[in-house]
């Protein structure tokens, strides 16, 4: 009876279909689309669409006119005449087909318009340059294409897109965490009291987000007097006004009312009637009693700041400045005013201890800037700063009283020249250096590092810039360490295990694998209707409700009613499963947070979201067994159960679809996870980003500067499921290697690993480099930079070529069209192009730098963007071998990372019973200390999977404690004929003895780490030294030495080694050797005296060394002396020797020769540094001297 | 170490350059980065496919002997 067919497990046949076909209706893995969705559509937010207006026409609207004023009429008192412009229209055109080493980009035009002083009405289409368009985004050539189309267009069949290409660079926008948009958060910080006198440290905080997505924070401080300070920033520049008079001006509220709006008829709350009465009171002496004199009041304060058209009347400003800068995501006046109220009770809360403060580091109060949205925030900006320039340079004309016609096309035009239009040109900086260059600073924290380069080291790395998601700048130099809390909040958001060690830890994040953020605003205009008649209190009625009994129902920062807290559960209830079964039209990704009244704990209310920039998060709803989207501020009050097996009934409202959602695309790509130490499974994240793998299938066609390739990848034996899902075959990572965990011959101590030499000639780890050379004529030194070329490719008349006439060496690498041969081998300094000098006519040469032998691999010409020009730029490939060496880095997928210490001989390798050799061999203490159970489980199934053909399913918490896996997998190796837990009796390769152990033998992944020794060693005995210190140079680059540092000093000084402390610091650093006076001890006062003729006959006889060399000081010291005692010879007088103020540290025993005056000098080895310190004190007028013995 | 050009065997189409007329009118032959097809393109000519237009070119593989010592 033939055995029944069995499903293949590695789907080989299935991934080459794949790969020969691709399909061309839809993309081979579509969840690879899924995950940088949030990039793509918030950059196609930008963009207006069928049902709803784009960000940049929102924006445009929210920007507003600009009028100036031509001052013709300064006599008569009037401002002259008036023009308005404004921006109408923004379009951005479809880039150019996807280039190399250029910039993706579309064309983007405004339509200016202005009306003249007789209302006339005329635009003007302006362009902005080049904008750099998202790839696969609605502006791009490749959008939506299927696998097959993109292949045709040599792009990733995976290519999923959501970066930039700036200068051939993939640059992406990296999530930033935001404070969560339009919720009133209370903080409590200390910082606030030093803001001045009576502040307190106690505030209420929110961000209010314009539908354009551009954001405006307010704060509400809390004054020692009872009173509150409404803060805002315009322009990066802060100022606080009193929350009474926002409160007047915007619906001139009477005293009463805004009493009555406080209190809630709480009137028995004498905490609350004495702040509330303090503040109706502190605010008598403004004498402003009506809703427009407060208006006036603002406006005449801010009409210098806001630069509001000078005919405006102060109330006019005043409003502006409402509707510009107080709680801007809401519109209407009585909006504003019950959630400044709201906020105003939510801190007095906060003040009497009745609600706690919010954590602002918890992802319940945070959501995401979203690339799209930043863009759209920067070319906002950019628009208004136009409108702007525009503005100022018309009054700068009238104030110097330059002829200002606003009919007068031609002066217009003049103006308009004036200004830059070229907003592309900015986004393209921005995108490269990550730099924000903003007058306003748009209400974010910080202004770079918003961009990061899409590596494409290996896939893993790729896909991981696209989830990676950053607390801020800000956070990485607080000293505090309570942002890098983990939270539980942050649980199936943020993967707790994929996040950096080392500096960036807890700040830079990854998205959990099924966290989606929120790109489209929902449709919940019906929804306070539908909350109303479900029992619901109306807002507008809001004096004659409890604050005590009811609690505030909000949307979206909005307050839409009042409910009793039974009520109000009742609605969330009612809400989610609407929303769950859609009902209502209640849309899936609405947020229901609500906070029950708890003592102490969170202000309560029922708090709606439906906005963007939301993370959700998709989990099954136990009451009625539907798919719900959660987030992260109603997670917090949820039971959400991790297995159904947890569900405990009448607790649980959620369950998860799968327990390992919580952790991101990498965490969940360790095999076995749940059965290692924590820590393992963080550092397997990292290196998993760091392997040699394979970038990119489209090798081909790619550019960059330095790719890693590993030419044997394999696709693991044991892979979690996800391993398919995520396309990880398409791009393998490693190779699957027999593994024995063995002390065999001490060089596997301190994680060293034994590489079988067999298995390494069998190609084991191989990896190629390919690194990029680009050649561009225009920018050598030489060159015209504009019109016609001067320098071109090729080999000029003064290269010999004749094989007989002893041909040009460059002849070796170069073809006559003066590009390197495809194929050829260039060792350092080797042409790589030749090109003639027009003005010299000679040839000239660009040299290979690098340091290793390279093959010519491809040799790229890039024509110029018109196509009409001759060849000037040329793109090299090399590639550099890096077959496995000794100090090669490799790791399991498990942490356990190690360097390859002997490729040792097949010969001597252990071998088991069946005569198998292990491909690597480690070292059994690698397992203790580090407790990596997972990659034992691995090696176990490994073995297991190897000889049954089948891939394992590695997925974490798929055992029990009662379903072991070293059962389920010893039960296949017991099938397979082997023992049972994994060991083998196995024998020495050197001896042939069997060893007095059964060993550990299985198969495990391996993945070669881009860490090699050819690109570390530093090794050097002589070579280049610093000119001032004549101490070896630093720096791997330039062949220098590694420092010898102090604590190595201290080493050597404390076990007594000298001599090796003299060879390290003296002879192999800065020797030298000097003449130093024995009189003075100067290092620098050596003289020469020409005795190639004999010693001088006249005068006294001057002692000299062996060259002639003599102390310059000593002996005009000596000449002196001589002088002064034939002065007093002559005169009579005793002379006093002066007294040189030198202190010279010499005791007289060592002193020698002190009779010949003139100094007698001695050589000695002094560092050479310590004479040119010697040199740089006596510049000083500090002598050093030496005391010689 | 390596012989790249091993000395007996000049490369057929330097023998021809070397002799005649000014080197800069050389005639290589290109593939075309997007469509593959073969261009000659001469020395100073600009660089653009002939089929498709596109601007970036390969040079082809070199057509003289490499061979590396295997070590």
């Amino acid at each position: 009876m033939p055995a029944p067919r069995r499903q293949p497990t590695f789907n080989t046949l299935a991934r080459e279909e794949a790969f020969r076909n691709p399909p061309s209706k839809d993309a081979t893995y579509p969840i690879l689309n899924e995950f940088v969705a949030p990039h793509i559509e918030s950059f196609n937010n930008l963009f207006d669409d069928a049902d709803r207006r784009g960000l940049i026409s929102l924006g445009v609207e929210n920007i507003g006119k600009r009028v100036v004023f031509d001052g013709s009429g300064r006599e008569s008192g009037s401002w002259g005449n008036r023009m308005q412009f404004w921006i109408e229209d923004v379009a951005i055109g479809r880039p150019m087909a996807r280039e190399r080493l250029t910039s993706y980009r579309g064309k983007m035009t405004v339509k200016l318009c202005w009306s003249d002083p007789q209302g006339q009405r005329h635009e003007m289409h302006k362009e902005c340059g080049m904008i750099p368009i998202m790839v696969r985004s609605v502006r791009c050539n490749i959008a939506g294409m299927s696998s097959a189309e993109l292949v045709r267009k040599h792009e990733e069949p995976e290519e999923f897109g959501g970066y930039f290409i700036i200068n051939g660079n993939e640059r992406l926008i990296r999530y930033l965490i935001l404070p969560r948009r339009n919720h009133v958060i209370s903080l409590l910080r200390p910082t606030f009291a030093n803001r001045g006198p009576s502040y307190t440290q106690y505030a209420v905080q929110i961000r209010c987000v314009r539908p354009d997505e551009t954001a405006c924070t307010n704060t509400l401080h809390y004054l020692s007097n009872g009173s509150a300070m409404f803060r805002f920033s315009w322009r990066k520049q802060e100022y606080v006004i009193p929350i009474m008079l926002i409160l007047k001006a915007l619906v001139s509220a009477s005293d009463k009312e805004i009493f009555e709006g406080v209190m809630m008829r709480d009137y028995g709350n004498t905490f609350l009637t004495d702040r509330v009465e303090l503040l109706l009171r502190s605010f008598k002496m403004f004498t402003l009693s009506t809703g427009e004199q407060c208006l006036e009041y603002l406006g005449d304060k801010f009409r210098v700041v806001l630069n509001t058209p000078e005919d405006w009347t102060n109330a006019a400003v005043g409003s502006y400045l409402i509707n510009k800068l107080i709680l801007v995501h809401l519109d209407n006046p009585r909006d504003k005013y019950r959630m400044l109220i709201f906020m105003l009770r939510k801190l007095y809360s906060l003040v009497s201890g009745a609600c706690c403060a919010d954590n602002p580091d918890s992802p319940q109060h945070q959501e995401v800037l979203l690339p799209g949205h930043l863009y759209a925030m920067i070319i906002k900006e950019r628009l208004e700063e136009i409108l702007n320039a525009i503005r100022i340079n018309i009054s700068l004309d009238v104030r110097n009283e330059v002829v200002v016609d606003f009919n007068d096309k031609k002066y217009i035009q003049k103006i308009l020249s004036k200004v830059s239009f070229d907003i592309g040109a900015k986004l393209a900086n921005f995108l490269a250096t990550g730099n924000l260059v903003s007058p306003t600073g748009l209400d974010l924290q910080q202004a770079s590092g918003f961009t990061i380069v899409a590596e494409k080291l290996n896939w893993l790395r790729y896909i991981s810039h696209f989830r990676c998601i950053h607390r801020g700048a800000f956070f990485a130099e607080l000293k505090t360490t309570t942002v890098r809390k983990l939270l539980p909040e942050a649980w199936g958001f943020l993967c707790p295990v994929h996040t950096p060690d080392g500096s960036p830890c807890g700040l830079l994040n990854h998205l959990s694998r099924t966290c989606r953020i929120v790109t489209a605003p929902l449709a919940v205009t019906h929804i306070p209707a539908v909350l109303a008649a479900h029992g619901m209190t109306q807002a507008f009625s809001a004096s004659s409700v409890d604050g005590r009994a009811n609690i505030c129902v909000q949307l979206d920062g909005c307050v839409i009613g009042w409910a009793r807290p039974a009520v109000a559960k009742q609605l969330a209830t009612s809400l989610r499963i609407w929303k769950t079964e859609g009902l209502n039209d209640v849309p899936l990704d609405l947020e229901i947070g609500l906070v029950l009244e708890s003592k102490g704990g969170q202000y309560p209310g029922l708090f709606l979201f439906s906005s963007r920039s939301r993370m959700m998060r998709p989990v099954k709803y136990l009451a009625n067994g539907r798919d719900d989207q959660v987030g992260p501020f109603e997670q917090v009050y949820m039971d959400i159960a991790c297995t159904p097996e947890e569900i405990e009934v009448g607790v649980s409202s959620h369950v998860e679809h799968n327990p390992t959602n919580f952790l991101s695309i990498l965490a969940n790509l360790t095999p076995f996870s749940d059965f290692n130490q924590s820590p393992r499974n963080i550092y397997q994240c990292q290196m998993g980003k760091q392997t040699m793998g394979t970038p990119s299938t489209a090798l081909q066609h790619r550019t960059d500067n330095k790719l890693y390739r590993l030419q044997t990848g394999q696709t693991p034996v044991v892979r979690p499921a996800l391993h398919n899902t995520y396309a990880m075959d398409a791009f393998p990572n490693g190779t699957n290697a027999i593994v024995a965990v063995i002390s065999y011959t001490g060089y596997d101590m301190e994680d060293a690993m034994i590489l079988n030499k067999s298995a390494h000639e069998r190609g084991f780890g191989y990896g190629t480099v390919y690194k990029s050379q680009i050649v561009d004529l225009r920018d050598v030194p030489g060159s015209s930079k504009s019109g016609p070329a001067t320098l071109h490719f090729g080999l000029g008349r003064d290269i010999m070529r004749k094989a007989e006439e002893d041909p040009h060496h460059c002849l070796d690498f170069l073809d006559v069209d003066g590009l390197p041969f495809v194929g050829a081998k260039l060792s350092s300094g080797d042409p790589i192009a030749g090109y003639i000098d027009d003005v010299t006519g000679r040839t000239r040469f660009a040299k290979y730098k690098g340091d290793e032998m390279a093959l010519v691999d491809q040799v790229r010409l890039l024509g110029s963007d018109a196509g009409d020009s001759e060849l000037q730029k040329i793109q090299i490939t090399l590639r550099i071998t890096r077959s496995p060496v000794i100090g090669d880095k490799f790791s399991s997928r498990h942490g356990q990372k190690g360097v390859c210490s002997q490729k040792w001989p097949a010969v001597d390798m252990p071998f088991s019973e069946s005569g198998m050799q292990p491909d690597v061999i480690i070292n059994p203490h690698a397992f203790p200390s580090r407790m990596t159970i997972g990659m034992l489980v691995e090696s176990m199934a490994g073995k297991a999977g190897a000889m049954h053909g089948l891939a394992q399913d590695a997925t974490p918490f798929k055992f029990t404690e009662e379903d072991t896996a070293i059962d389920y997998f010893g039960a296949q190796l017991r099938a397979a004929g082997y023992n049972y837990y994994g060991n083998e009796p196995m024998y020495s390769g050197i001896t042939g003895q069997e060893f007095a152990a059964d060993i550990y033998i299985g198969v495990v992944y391996y993945q070669r780490l881009r860490h090699m020794v050819l690109d570390k060693f530093q090794v050097r005995t002589t070579g280049p030294v610093d000119p001032v210190t004549r101490q070896p140079v630093k720096g791997r680059k330039r062949a220098g030495g590694i420092r010898f540092g102090e604590m190595e000093r201290d080493a050597l000084l404390a076990h007594g080694t000298s001599f090796l402390l003299q060879d390290r610091l003296m002879n192999c650093s800065d020797y030298s050797t000097a003449w130093v006076c024995r009189t003075c001890g100067s290092l620098i006062s050596l003289g020469y005296e020409d005795i190639t003729l004999g010693q001088v006959s006249s005068g006294p006889i001057r002692q000299t060394g062996p060259g002639g060399e003599y102390c310059r000081v000593c002996r005009a010291a000596a000449e002196q002396a001589d002088e002064r005692e034939r002065a007093a010879l002559a005169n009579g007088h005793v002379p006093s020797t002066p007294k040189a103020d030198l202190h010279v540290a010499i005791t007289s025993q060592h002193v020698l020769g002190r009779a010949s005056k003139g100094g007698d000098l001695d050589v000695v080895a002094v560092p050479y540094v310590f004479r040119y310190l010697c040199a740089e004190l006596a510049s000083m007028g500090i002598a050093v001297s030496l005391a010689v013995s | 170490m390596s012989a790249q050009q091993p000395s007996g065997a000049p490369p057929q189409n330097r023998g021809q350059a070397g002799g005649l007329a000014p080197p800069q009118k050389e005639l290589m032959e290109y593939s075309c980065a997007d469509c593959g097809a073969t261009n000659e393109i001469k020395s100073r000519e600009p660089i653009r496919c002939r089929e498709c237009g596109h601007r970036i070119m390969y040079k082809k593989r070199t057509r003289r002997m490499v061979q590396f010592e295997a070590r």
